[in-house]
């Protein structure tokens, strides 16, 4: 999937490429505060980011990773919903 | 959003803390021997002095910080978790530091008992390294550069160390061994098999994330720690068996595995998405070009009749080698590690209660680039030391001792914004208890 199809999908998007560790971690999580139920995060980031990873499955965030041809990660972001 | 991180992977601040404040002591306890022994030191680079300078950096200073990281990175990058990483590390660090000192104090004294005492606690020590964190990655696949580079750099860790140890009672007994030939094999597995190796490794990481390069190139991913292993156990196969041609070829490809590695991450900071160099790529930078002036100066001296004959050339190759190259690389890791681990667990003890505080709060980079200052003037005032030593080996000392104090002190500032933020988080958890 392309950024801009991953865009479209998505409410905000952070491109934290250039950024070094760990702020793209606090601005994801900062971001990830602020969208609702039904938004949409995505990421953009020059590596896989494993401890994000295990921090959004932790906070009860489900996400979709996707390698661009370009070798470009873009990660698309939604909070789980809520156990019946 | 106060997130909580994964925490299962990272081993206690106290595993690798202990060992990145010991290293500044033993640089410092360098720059003493320096002001101790005067210009006598750099007569050669087999006087006791030289022997034990470099040691107190390698097995002191090195040694320390790259047990240390290895004990933080392999969780983390690897899944690899050390079992009791607070035993292990308690048992390697109370070794191999007493072991250092005995070894420095083996060269000093020549007393065959010091030499018996370094080699039981240095051997004792690492072995229980090599073992624990044989043990963690056993099984993990070496899927990754860092993960395969990683057990390739143990392999060369256990290599020299057992050529050392071996040096060790050859020297405190006085083997009939040939001891300038092994001294050789022991430098060159521990530069470029392990050294180099695990640095390789790391930095294949750790330049692109935090100097915000490209990536290495893939050939240098897949390649390079077995070029740095293999080319090492070749010469070394090559030395012993006395084929001089193909040992005397092998050792130009050996120096050869540095300059690639020193080349290519120049070529890939050069790309750098940084405007300005931050302290700690400046850091990286000089230390590639010390290291490449060190590998100049080695070929140079291998094929030059002129440069052979001047005594001083070892102990300049070391100096630019050991204090402008690995220093200055581990200097310039200590100061992203310290910061990012004091932040990774002021994070996790917040329970999402209280921020942990921006990295740059935590050592502020003006403290950083001033010690950086200190460091490159050490490193400068001991290259003029090896070719005017009587002038410059007490500024040299002085020096030295003043840079590592600094450093000592700057991870003491981060280690205490630790401690007070601690403080804050238990009094926001205690507000909040009914």
């Amino acid at each position: 999937m392309s950024q801009i199809e991953h865009g479209k999908k998505a409410d905000k998007v952070i491109d934290a490429r250039g950024l070094e560790p760990p702020e793209p971690f606090v601005l994801t999580m900062e971001a990830l505060d602020t969208i609702g139920p039904d938004e949409k995060l995505l990421l953009i980031l020059a590596r896989e980011p494993h401890p994000l990873y295990r921090a959004l499955q932790i906070n009860g965030f489900a996400y979709q990773t996707e390698r661009t041809p370009q070798g470009t990660i873009e990660i698309l972001i939604w909070r789980n919903p809520p156990p019946p | 959003m106060q997130a909580l991180l994964s925490f299962d992977q990272a081993p206690p601040i106290s595993v690798p803390l202990r060992f990145f404040l010991t290293a500044p002591l033993f640089a410092m306890l360098a720059g003493a021997l320096l002001l101790w022994s005067g210009p006598d030191l750099f007569a050669s680079r087999w006087t006791p002095e030289a022997l034990a300078l470099t040691h107190l950096i390698t097995a002191g200073f090195m040694l320390q910080v790259m047990l240390g990281a290895m004990q933080q990175l392999l969780p983390v990058v690897a899944g690899a978790n050390i079992a009791r990483p607070r035993l292990i590390a308690t048992l390697v660090h109370a070794t191999i530091t007493p072991g250092t000192l005995f070894l420095v104090a083996g060269f000093l004294t020549y007393q065959p008992w010091l030499f018996g005492c370094a080699v039981v606690f240095l051997g004792l020590g690492i072995s229980i390294f090599v073992a624990a964190t044989a043990f963690a990655l056993h099984g993990v696949p070496a899927n990754s550069p860092i993960i395969l580079g990683l057990k390739l750099a143990l392999a060369g860790l256990s290599v020299t160390v057992v050529f050392g140890l071996l040096l060790a009672l050859a020297l405190g007994w006085s083997f009939d061994l040939p001891l300038i030939q092994l001294a050789n094999i022991h430098l060159g597995w521990g530069f470029v098999a392990w050294g180099c190796a695990a640095l390789g490794a790391v930095g294949f990481v750790a330049v692109p994330m935090f100097q915000l390069t490209p990536d290495y190139p893939g050939w240098f991913g897949r390649s390079f720690a077995y070029s740095a292993l293999g080319f090492v156990l070749l010469w070394t196969l090559a030395e012993l068996a006395a084929w001089t041609m193909a040992a005397s070829l092998l050792s130009v490809m050996v120096v050869l595995i540095a300059v690639v590695f020193a080349l290519t991450t120049l070529r890939i900071q050069r790309r750098s998405k940084r405007v300005r160099p931050d302290p700690v790529q400046r850091f990286w930078q000089i230390a590639m070009f010390s290291a490449l002036a060190a590998c100049t100066l080695w070929l140079l001296a291998r094929f030059s009749p002129l440069l052979e004959d001047w005594q001083g050339w070892p102990l300049l190759f070391g100096t630019l080698l050991l204090f402008g190259g690995f220093m200055s690389v581990i200097v310039g890791m200590l100061y992203k590690i310290v910061p990012f681990l004091v932040w990774l667990h002021l994070q996790h003890r917040g329970r999402g209660l209280l921020t942990a505080p921006n990295m740059k709060k935590v050592l502020a980079e003006v403290h950083i680039s001033r010690q950086m200052v200190a460091h490159f003037t050490a490193f400068g005032l001991l290259v003029l030391a090896s070719f005017w030593p009587q002038w410059f080996v007490y500024p040299a000392g002085l020096a030295l001792m003043v840079a590592n104090g600094w450093l000592l002190r700057n991870l003491l500032a981060a280690i205490q914004v630790y401690r007070g933020h601690l403080i804050k988080i238990e009094a926001v958890i205690a507000s909040r208890q009914p």
